[in-house]
């Protein structure tokens, strides 16, 4: 060989050598206290913060029921958590005034703080409340809680609170879910630290953040409830739901929280020998036809579009079996209120006659149709795109960014408005967000609600359901909503689906059973505290 | 030489003005807003508007604008809208990952692009040899990177379980030992930490790589068919020299400018590459950094990326251009 290519090749076969030592023997071996604690590894996605009252993305939500609780939690009755009741938690009992406007609440003693932040008192209470109210900057729940008048601490573990009015859903409210979080006031009152550093009295406590790769909590010894046996939760950024799939059967993962549940995802899930924890109420997705715009104005029309739609092929096709549930009401069960409700059977001839009958023999055209490319919605759209076009009602989409989806569906650009998601599971504050008429979005006023269907005719039966104390007589006047709901024909639910996890139940064992055994809210799991590493 | 240099970048400030100014406009030319995006559907007026004062979004455009360049002088980004984070640390974490994976795939796609290129140039007479070698090498075009690296974890992950699935290995005890000096005190737990980050690297590298290889090896056989027609190459083989010194000491020198070139045009096509990379393997970086900023609206973070984006740009042209100079020495600059 030439004695210049030898130094080039030895070189080359030298350095190549070092790099695979070097790669070798960083393949890691679990050290021996690192392989006796008990680890739980989830893969979802990074919160944007740790503030329990600031987010509205489903990972920030899901943590922070691992570090937060409320004054009150879902009922766990008959081995199942059930969100149409509360029961006591961080308050142990409660009094209401009998004008119904002032609830006093009596704190649990000795419930502490992370990171030795002392006792939750009252104070803690009426901050964790007021810092929402008075729109801290980065909060968002505050709306939730307008209802209230004026918070006063009796004692430190007494606390009054006077509402405005009676409000049926005040205990609802109070749940550890969103604005019913409580918050250590010591630590919240610097809220760009907080953010980052937040200090709760739930099963965990938060160690450290590196950004983008993971979020460590540790077990709380102090935690009101008993230690949990999990001894540290990890928390990864995995925005890709293959690599989860992967890691889930590699051993990395534990927990998945997917992106999307597709039937290809719960068919490898279910390869696995593993299994999928659903959640109820889960999200209902939804059409709402404003019944201002044109030709949409016309109930004919309406009634027109709804026989057109086969909700049952968009379900089946999107979320095939057990994946979802064909939606029966336009408030969903699990909410108190629900009742199951009628809709217009598919029949695309019926659809065709009354188009005819309205004036469109043809059909229409409706140009410029804007749909997010995010999530479920172009797929929905998509489907509900061909089945109007069987029928003459041509949808030409624009696919969009989220963020410009939700700006233009609150300039009344689309004459019907596919929508998604879930609510506090009360009647009320659902069919108030999308059919009283305060809500109806107007550019002109900058209104950007959410009453996309432009309904003004239950305004009465909200403000009635609000004051009504009696809980059958609440019960008859959501039942009553839903009827206008179906005479006026403006919401046409497609499919209510769960929340849903991956669980490797060989590693991580739940109380609660799998299918619908625990109804939750944006977090499948209520009580992290009962997870348990079984191997 | 140092006149060139000092030319060169003051011909970048401009360059970078510009990019600057073209993310700041485009990103709040798109519909919708980051407080839409941040608090989504559910908001109401008063609390976007709320969302808009603490972000000071609701300043007339032209005062945010002054603010924007007047603070990016002084290297100060701002705070991500999202998580709150000075935007000039989170990308000083994100950067070295980004810069890693980069320069191994860069690595990967020479070590593989640049001979098959080489070989399949000067055997393209034989098509049993040079048929194959472009037939692999395309088979790095055709290959998307996410779908190559979820096949390079699912064998070599899943299956053989030789390497993580996920992660950017320890870069911040590396960097953090290489400010310090421990990594002249503490050799081991240096090349320990070294190693740790070349695990996580294999795999991304090889995907990210292996796409582009077939690029980098379309270049270099053009360079390199160029360079074997030209006369000296004929006057080397006529004094009798053997086909390996013909190549290694006269065709490869000449094709050292080609190759620069190649590897500056790698680098620019690589940090596009790495948001997939990034997402597939779950490592930290830029590249999907800033595609998340951009959908969440959150102006900050994806006008910082977008600035180191171009400086990267920047300097890579400028090293190159420097070692022109250094591979040819008939190239010099004034």
């Amino acid at each position: 060989m030439p004695r210049h290519t030898r130094p080039i090749s030895s070189t080359l076969v030298a350095l190549a050598c070092l790099l695979a030592t070097l790669v070798w023997n960083a393949a890691p071996g679990a050290a021996p206290a690192e392989a006796q604690r008990k680890i739980l590894n989830i893969a979802a996605k990074e919160p944007d913060t740790l503030d329990p009252h600031s987010s509205t993305l489903g990972q920030s939500q899901a943590i922070a029921r691992f570090m937060f609780r409320g004054l009150t939690r879902f009922a766990i009755k008959d081995g199942k958590v059930t969100t149409a009741e509360t029961e006591p938690d961080l308050a142990e009992s409660w009094t209401l005034s009998p004008d119904g406007t002032v609830w006093t609440f009596k704190l649990r003693k000795g419930v502490q703080f992370h990171k030795g932040y002392g006792e939750m008192t009252a104070e803690d209470v009426k901050f964790s409340l007021e810092r929402q109210i008075n729109k801290t900057p980065g909060t968002r729940y505050g709306v939730n809680l307008e209802i209230i008048k004026s918070i006063e601490v009796v004692d430190p573990h007494t606390i009054q609170i006077a509402l405005k009015s009676f409000d049926p859903i005040f205990l609802l409210r109070m749940v550890g879910y969103q604005n019913g979080y409580i918050v250590s006031k010591k630590a919240a009152e610097k809220p760009d630290q907080f953010k980052w550093n937040p200090i709760g009295t739930g099963p965990f406590y938060f160690d450290r953040h590196v950004p983008r790769e993971k979020i460590v909590l540790k077990a709380f010894d102090k935690f009101a409830g008993g230690r949990p046996q999990i001894d540290e939760v990890h928390w990864y950024d995995v925005p890709e739901d293959a690599t989860k799939l992967i890691g889930l059967e590699k051993g990395t993962f534990d927990l998945l929280y997917p992106e999307v549940v597709t039937a290809d995802f719960a068919e490898q899930i279910k390869k696995m020998g593993y299994l999928i924890d659903r959640r109820g109420p889960g999200s209902q997705e939804r059409f709402y036809i404003n019944m201002t715009k044109p030709p949409f104005d016309d109930i004919r029309v309406r009634r027109a579009f709804m026989h057109a739609i086969d909700r049952k092929a968009i379900k089946e096709t999107l979320y095939p079996g057990d994946l979802a549930r064909l939606a029966t009401s336009c408030v969903s069960p699990g909410y108190f209120g629900h009742i199951p409700m009628q809709f217009p059977e598919y029949n695309p001839e019926m659809a065709k006659k009354l188009l005819a009958e309205a004036g469109h023999p043809n059909g229409f055209t409706i140009k410029n149709y804007f749909i997010s490319k995010s999530f479920f919605y172009p797929k929905v759209l998509t489907l509900a795109q061909e089945q109007l076009k069987k029928v003459g009602i041509n949808v030409e989409l624009q696919i969009v960014e989220h963020a410009t989806f939700h700006e233009n569906i609150r300039k009344n650009l689309n004459p019907f408005v596919l929508y998604g998601g879930t609510r506090i599971t009360d009647a009320d504050p659902w069919l108030s967000l999308f059919f009283e008429s305060t809500e109806i979005p107007d550019p002109a006023t900058g209104n950007k609600g959410t009453n996309f269907a432009h309904y003004k005719s239950m305004d009465d039966l909200l403000q009635a359901g609000r004051v009504e104390r009696d809980v059958k007589k609440r019960a008859a006047i959501y039942a009553e909503a839903q009827k206008r709901l179906e005479r006026d024909l403006v919401c046409l639910p497609l499919e209510d689906v769960p929340g849903q996890w991956a669980r490797n139940q060989k590693r991580v064992s739940t109380p609660f059973s799998p299918d619908y055994g625990e109804y939750s809210l944006h977090y499948s799991y209520n009580y992290p505290e009962l997870l348990k590493i079984v191997n | 030489m140092i006149q060139y240099i000092v030319r060169r970048l003051l011909v970048a400030i401009p360059m970078l003005l510009g990019a600057m100014s073209i993310v700041f406009f485009a990103m709040r030319v798109l519909p919708s807003d980051p407080c839409v995006a941040m608090m989504g559907g559910d908001a109401t007026a008063a609390a976007l508007a709320d969302c808009s004062k603490n972000l000071g979004l609701d300043r007339p455009l032209a005062a945010q604008y002054v603010n924007y360049l007047w603070r990016s002088v002084r290297f100060d980004f701002g705070t991500s809208f999202r998580q709150g984070y000075p935007v000039g640390e989170y990308i000083a974490r994100m950067f070295p990952h980004t810069f890693v994976l980069v320069m191994a795939s860069a690595v990967v796609a020479a070590l593989v692009g640049i001979p098959i290129g080489i070989i399949s140039a000067l055997k393209r007479r034989n098509p049993l040899i040079d048929y194959p070698l472009r037939i692999f090498a395309l088979l790095g075009l055709s290959m998307p990177v996410f779908w190559l690296g979820i096949l390079l974890l699912i064998v070599f992950s899943l299956r053989f379980d030789l390497f993580p699935l996920i992660g950017g290995g320890d870069l911040e005890g590396v960097i953090s030992m290489i400010r310090s000096g421990e990594m002249f005190s503490y050799p081991r737990d240096f090349l320990k930490a070294v190693g740790d980050v070349l695990y996580h690297l294999t795999l991304p590298a090889l995907a990210l790589g292996f796409t582009l290889a077939a690029t980098v090896s379309r270049l270099s056989r053009s360079a390199m068919l160029e360079v074997v027609s030209q006369d000296y190459i004929r006057t080397a083989r006529a004094k009798g020299n053997i086909e390996r010194i013909v190549i290694y000491k006269h065709a490869l020198r000449n094709m050292m400018v080609p190759l620069l070139t190649i590897v500056g045009v790698f680098i620019a096509i690589a940090l596009t590459g790495t948001v997939l990379t990034e997402t597939v393997f779950t490592r930290p970086g830029l590249g999907k950094m800033l595609v998340d900023a951009i959908g969440a609206r959150d102006y900050p973070l994806a006008q910082g990326a977008v600035t180191v984006f171009t400086m990267i740009i920047i300097v890579v042209n400028l090293v190159v251009d420097m070692l022109y100079a250094v591979v040819d020495p008939r190239i010099t600059y004034r």
